[in-house]
């Protein structure tokens, strides 16, 4: 196909309002009569309210409410309703909302907030699933099996289980029983927080006539919506949910979360907004964290290679609330195969409470942790076969005719990991050796295959509000979320492409408002592209049918012997008979006035076709592609000091068609960034006692540009996908998958040791390095 | 305790009545209403809230407010006219550096006091400049090579 704009740097259309500090972020927004709130945090991770006095805080000056959670009478949630609004007589967590101070001004509510006096009664506290696991644990929330929840969710009753997630896929005895090799072990990623640089926040306004106004750094503002009117028992169109500019996501600013929090706050001081924006500290407690995932993994495998079995249980220390968890496990389990192909497997994931900030969405989605144990697992493997990682690699590889754990059948439209493996290993492989240890360093050299698995709902769908104005520009509506990773430029490109028009002519989209903004579920999962790629198709097509139908009347002629060329509707076969799309626009109006024909603007939405919900083995339809990648790595071991250097690292992805070479190139570095971040430095650490560690930027080790790789490749095979548009598929996840292991790969490869734990810091490394010179 | 601090922003004189526990973030975002600075975290870690102050970069979060009287400051919307961009603002667009944007502000005026005070600093004075701001979106890549971008163009307008 011959493609005008897809595959282009074309600009982006936000980057100059950007660049200028004119957009809006939420903290930008300036209301009438705003007003501020502030929240007390509990002394302990976990305890019995016995008392709040507020009647100090009261007292303050500009001090209009003092809030607690002893009136609250209702929990939420979109899979189970395990979260409050805030504590009500037990706190659960270090992060978790108290008590408020709503005040004329931010400073005045956290000076109000000291004057708080809470006494608590403590409870035992645990940080790890495997401690909320023990026998006498006491139960964080009691009455779990009691909440509302979607169906297949089972909290076990007296453990601290809320779910348990198992998959089978043939049978996995039979699969060890015909395996001549076993390979087993631990691997643990961490809590850590996707820390955009924005921090998330929201507004709220209970409004005279009985209906709420929302604003929030949200991905989710349907969702948002939906949930605030079932709580407040309005109807879903009398809440109205505002998203301005998002300063990055990366899946914490995903759900609904700290939108109810606020939303209590307001409900007390109705008729005013109230808004809050967490302090970087609240950011990282009193939202949502990421991983927490342990994975124990066994994989059976014949002599030659052929892999026959692979069991996997994974540990997720979900927090105190599941509900923003849950998928991640899931997703987390039933993609512990990585990219390869076994014929038995049993993997079971279980979501176990902790006193901890509860985990949701990190980009990555429960990928990257169970692939860090398979990619490491894989080296092992070869290495106790005594066969070339590679080799082993492609002899399971995941491919046409082969069945994903979910028993999905695969086809040549899913992608191809073996040309990306091929694409990254000739280009860091390509010499046979690695530069020889100097005084200096050590040097190694690492590579993982991966997969990304799509992750939606069956209802879930993206629209697409398409326009044509009387000058044949053309103004798009979507309800997807811009955080930073370039879908506006997306939008303008493939609508551009499949108009037939310039990308000048399209206006996209900026804020998103529940009131104007088409249907969309979320914004998650890397899809807007081949989700929202395929709506603005589909309302473009529906757009130039109505054209050619008012045309049809105009020109006097059959609809089908028509063409529409981007400024005009023509006849086939002679072309001098046409009429332009700006006359059609509004409809024709002839010379005397007379119009006919309807304004040309449409709506479509696109699904996941076929998705569908787990059966009983835990198996179904995902109802979109799956992505195959590579990535490698060269890098050099400080000896003095044990630092990792990434000198190079490489990324290649079958990403079916680029839609914007500048744009994914950004993804793609900014992902790897991030992951070797968790790699080698990220941590959220909590004390046993459940106090934060490091709950600031400048004790939390955030990369900094001299953490980047020195060099960053970055390639695609394009291996056309049959439901994205032009043959697209998503990438903003998939670029932290396989950085782990990579690297622990290389790791290995320079000093001989196999790490199972990330973040690998310095003093780790070198540790290690001592311990093996005294050896 | 409120004072009455006199300064100018982007090159008009503002005089401001301040709280002695104010700082220069507060005064620009919620007494002057110029919210392009921004603030990302709570302990001068981010350089989101970057301004310019008597020519050097300013962490504006732990600049104390009444510490501004009679000084000079530039802050992003004194960075572009209404119609042309700045340079640098221009390099950082067209090296692809501009993702969700909230890291930008500070980068655009750290790199304005850097090539102010000098235009032909080394890559490692840039790094080390930029390596005081956080992205979470670009990897880095994308806005070192904008700033070499700019200082080229900053170069090539000198003449
Ligand atoms: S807000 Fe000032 S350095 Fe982060
Ligand atoms: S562009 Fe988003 S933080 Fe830098």
């Amino acid at each position: 196909m011959d493609l005008k704009y897809v595959g282009k740097n074309i600009a982006r259309p936000d980057a100059a309002p950007k660049a200028t500090g004119r957009v809006q972020f939420l903290d930008d927004i300036r209301l009438p009569g705003l007003l501020h709130a502030a929240f007390l945090r509990p002394e302990y991770a976990h305890a019995k309210i016995i008392s709040i006095d507020t009647s100090e805080a009261e007292k303050c000056e500009g001090v209009v409410k003092v809030v607690t959670g002893r009136e609250c009478r209702f929990r939420y949630g979109e899979n189970i309703k395990d979260r409050l609004p805030m504590a009500v007589d037990r706190v659960r967590w270090i992060g978790e909302p108290v008590a408020a101070v709503v005040a004329e001004s931010v400073h005045q509510a956290q000076l109000a907030v000291k004057k708080i006096k809470a006494v608590y009664e403590p409870l035992p506290v645990y940080i790890d699933a495997r401690d909320s696991l023990k026998k006498d644990a006491v139960l964080i929330h009691e009455d779990a099996p009691n909440f509302v929840r979607l169906p297949g969710m089972e909290p076990v009753p007296g453990t601290n289980i809320a779910n348990r997630y198992t998959l089978k896929k043939g049978d996995v005895g039979k699969g060890f029983a015909e395996a001549e090799v076993v390979v087993e072990g631990e691997f643990n990623y961490p809590f850590s927080s996707s820390a955009a640089i924005e921090p998330h926040g929201a507004i709220v306004w209970f409004h005279e006539d009985k209906t709420i106004e929302a604003w929030s750094s949200s991905i989710c503002p349907f969702i948002v919506r939906e949930d605030m009117a079932h709580v407040y028992g309005l109807p879903i169109s009398d809440v109205r949910v505002h998203i301005p500019e998002i300063g990055g996501c990366f899946g914490y600013k995903s759900d609904v979360t700290i939108e109810q929090t606020v939303a209590y706050v307001a409900s007390f001081v109705p008729g005013r907004p109230v808004k809050w924006v967490a302090t970087r500290k609240e950011d990282l407690l009193s939202t949502l964290i990421g991983h927490g995932f342990r994975t124990q993994i066994k994989i059976g495998a014949k002599k030659d290679g052929s892999l026959t079995a692979l069991k996997t249980t994974i540990l997720h220390s979900t927090g105190a609330s599941m509900d923003t968890g849950i998928h991640v496990l899931i997703a987390c389990t039933h993609n512990s195969t990585g990219a390869y192909e076994f014929p038995h497997c049993h993997l079971e994931g279980l979501s176990v409470y902790t006193n901890t900030p509860p985990v949701g969405a990190y980009r990555g989605y429960g990928h990257q942790e169970s692939q860090f144990a398979m990619e490491r697992m894989m080296d092992i493997l070869a290495r106790k076969l005594r066969m070339d990682p590679f080799a082993l690699r492609e002899k399971n590889y995941l491919g046409p005719g082969k069945v994903t754990s979910l028993g999905e059948r695969l086809w040549e439209s899913n992608g191809d990991v073996k040309k990306c493996a091929d694409r990254v290993r000739g280009i860091v492989f390509a010499n046979k050796k690695k530069p020889a240890e100097d005084d200096r360093y050590y040097y190694g050299r690492g590579f993982a295959a991966l997969m990304k698995s799509p992750k939606g709902a069956s209802f879930s769908s993206k629209s697409c509000y398409l326009k044509f104005n009387s000058d044949g520009s053309v103004s798009i509506n979507m309800g997807g979320a811009e955080v930073g990773q370039g879908l506006r430029t997306v939008v303008r490109q493939v609508a551009a492409e499949a108009l037939k028009i310039s990308p000048e002519r399209i206006r996209v989209y900026t804020e998103i408002d529940t009131q104007f903004s088409p249907w969309e579920w979320q914004t998650i999962g890397s899809m807007f592209t081949i989700q929202g790629g395929r709506a603005i198709l589909r309302a473009a097509e529906k757009a130039i049918a109505q054209m050619k139908r008012t045309a049809s009347q105009v020109l006097r002629v059959d609809e089908d012997r028509l063409v529409y060329d981007g400024d005009s509707i023509y006849l086939n076969h002679d072309p001098g008979v046409r009429v332009a799309v700006t006359k059609l626009a509004r409809g024709y109006t002839y010379d005397d006035g007379v119009t006919v024909g309807e304004v040309v603007h449409t709506t479509a939405d696109a699904r996941l076709p076929r998705q569908s919900n787990p059966d009983a083995c835990g198996q179904g339809t995902m109802g979109i592609t799956y992505t195959f990648g590579a990535q490698a790595c060269e890098i050099r071991i400080e000896k003095a000091t044990g630092r990792v250097l990434i000198d190079h690292f490489v990324s290649c992805f079958d990403v079916g068609k680029v839609i914007n070479p500048r744009q994914i190139r950004g993804q793609v570095t900014g992902g790897v960034m991030m992951a070797i971040g968790s790699t080698l430095h990220e941590e959220l650490k909590f004390t046993p006692d459940g106090q934060a560690v490091n709950p600031h930027f400048s004790k939390y080790r955030f990369p900094t540009i001299l953490d980047a790789p020195k060099k960053q490749t970055v390639e695609f095979v394009e291996t056309p996908e049959q439901i994205g548009p032009f043959g697209a598929r998503g990438i903003g996840e998939h670029p932290v998958i396989g950085v782990a292991p990579a690297i622990l790969n290389a790791v290995h490869d320079a000093i001989g040791v196999d790490f199972c734990e990330i973040p690998l810091t310095k003093e780790k490394v070198l540790q290690a390095i001592t311990a093996k010179r005294a050896r | 305790m409120a004072q009455t601090i006199t300064f100018t922003v982007n090159g008009s004189a503002k005089s401001v009545e301040i709280e002695g526990w104010e700082k220069l973030i507060d005064v620009l975002r919620d007494r002057l209403n110029l919210t392009g600075t921004k603030r990302g975290c709570d302990d001068a870690s981010c350089g989101a809230c970057v301004v310019v102050v008597d020519g050097e970069a300013a962490r504006s979060c732990v600049y104390l407010a009444k510490k501004l009287d009679g000084k000079s400051v530039v802050t992003i919307e004194g960075m572009s006219n209404g119609t042309a961009l700045h340079p640098i603002q221009e390099a950082l667009i067209e090296a692809g550096a501009v993702q969700c944007g909230y890291c930008i502000p500070g980068i655009v005026m750290a790199l304005y006091a850097l090539f102010t005070r000098k235009l032909d600093v080394s890559e490692d004075e840039i790094l080390e400049e930029l390596s005081h701001h956080l992205c979470r979106c670009t990897g880095y890549e994308a806005i070192l090579e904008g700033a070499r971008l700019a200082q080229k163009k900053m170069a090539e307008r000198r003449g």
